[in-house]
């Protein structure tokens, strides 16, 4: 099972509904694979309704309860709801497997993947990478804070090893070099809230990461 | 904002007579009252069962959207809640959340379908809301719940009595006006690291942060 969680900070904004779709969408994939976090979240949204129950009431409009039994018998048929849908939120976002995608190879072992156009009206970059099985990352630090998600295969740095679902969150104190271990390549989806800047002699060749 | 705080505690004392008149049958275990209304709603479209539920939660999420900041959309956001609670409500399982629990999920959501449209460019939008925010006991890959699950909201109710009243001002906020850590720190004019120890002793003590030891 995974062995890095989100925080419970990022569970509660996740379960209040203030996160930005790319990080939600991060949270929301760690959750289908970890029941750990997907308990806490339960109870997290029992915190909500509980808090909801607390909050005054306001009362609504004398009618509002026939309209909607109005709208309901405009559709006598109860639409199925789509309950189990192929794949995880991301591979039907991307529509694809994710180790076919159009990757733009940047370094013999790197390649990477903006998706950020996926999510319009998003101030995040949202950004796939791939490392070769066994390949090395430059050595980079991050000028915001970076959320990542290991979807294939794991990664190690100074801080450990991340295996798949991990859930990692740099900010600008982390330089790291990741290596990608042996097995499948290693792919991840990262949520930059700015822009990450090179420590190494990569600059120009990792650009798309600089904006 | 100490006085909306104070607002809300005084409200829900008036608040705990108003429960359904059937009584909970104790066949159903720990099913609660709405739990068993809601139920009724799809299982057998139940009307009257549907109308108790909407003149207890419909004020309720008709307040969640004005606090919210969705004033002039608050009664927009009570009938799509409630249309979805209709069509919804065949896939509720009791044992996977309360029906007060599910109806909150349900009305985040629509919340953000809300916001969502309201924000919409000409870009066209590629995630659905429920890709992102699931609404509890829609996924086949859910463990089956433990008692614990169940035992949540009355723990939860009872823990909140408990705590000081700063630590609830942080995570109402957080829940009823969608404010980020960073903003509750600038409203209140107190740094982030204030607000995030109080959520910190708050989720310890609702025991969400206890979890988090255990792995
Ligand atoms: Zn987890």
């Amino acid at each position: 099972m995974t062995q890095h969680h989100p925080d419970s900070h990022s569970l509660m904004e996740y379960s209040a509904g203030n996160l930005s779709d790319p990080h939600a969408l991060c949270i929301r994939l760690h959750l289908d694979q970890c029941d750990h976090c997907q308990s806490r979240v339960d109870t997290l949204d029992s915190l909500g309704a509980v808090l909801m129950e607390q909050q005054a009431s306001v009362s609504v409009s004398a009618d509002m309860f026939d309209h909607i039994l109005a709208r309901l018998n405009d559709e006598p048929e109860i639409p199925p709801m789509a309950v189990n849908k192929a794949g995880n939120a991301l591979e039907r976002l991307v529509q694809s497997d994710i180790n076919d995608l159009p990757w733009k190879r940047q370094l013999a072992d790197v390649s990477v993947l903006d998706i950020s156009h996926l999510f319009p009206d998003q101030p995040e970059k949202v950004v796939l990478q791939k490392l070769a099985a066994g390949g090395k990352a430059p050595a980079h630090t991050h000028r915001g804070q970076e959320t990542t998600i290991v979807l294939q295969g794991a990664f190690s740095d100074h801080k450990g090893v991340f295996n798949q679902w991990d859930f990692v969150v740099l900010d600008q104190e982390d330089t790291h070099k990741p290596i990608a271990l042996e097995g499948p390549d290693c792919i991840t989806l990262s949520v930059l809230s700015a822009p990450l800047k090179l420590t190494g002699t990569f600059t120009r060749l990792l650009n798309p990461f600089i904006s | 904002m100490t006085n909306s705080i104070r607002a809300i505690k005084a409200t829900t004392g008036d608040r705990s007579v108003s429960t359904p008149n059937s009584t909970p049958n104790r066949a159903d275990g720990k099913k609660d009252p709405w739990s068993q209304l809601l139920e009724k709603v799809g299982k057998s479209q139940d009307r009257q069962a549907y109308k108790a539920l909407f003149e207890h939660f419909g004020p309720q999420i008709k307040y969640y959207a004005m606090a919210n900041g969705l004033a002039s959309h608050a009664e927009e956001l009570v009938q799509e809640v409630f249309v979805s609670i209709w069509r919804r409500s065949c896939l509720y399982d009791w044992r996977k959340a309360a029906a007060s629990t599910w109806i909150f999920t349900i009305a985040r959501n629509q919340r953000i379908d809300i916001l969502r449209k309201l924000k919409r460019t000409n870009a066209e939008i590629t995630i659905e809301t429920e890709d992102l925010w699931q609404i509890p006991g829609e996924n086949d890959n859910e463990p089956v719940t433990s008692l614990h699950r169940l035992m949540a909201e009355r723990r939860i109710r009872e823990s909140l009595r408990h705590l000081p009243e700063e630590q609830v001002t942080v995570i109402a906020k957080v829940y009823m006006e969608n404010k980020s850590h960073q903003t509750v720190a600038n409203e209140l004019n107190i740094p982030l690291g204030t607000v995030k120890s109080r959520v910190r002793l708050a989720l310890g003590k609702l025991k969400v942060i206890l979890q988090d030891q255990n792995t």
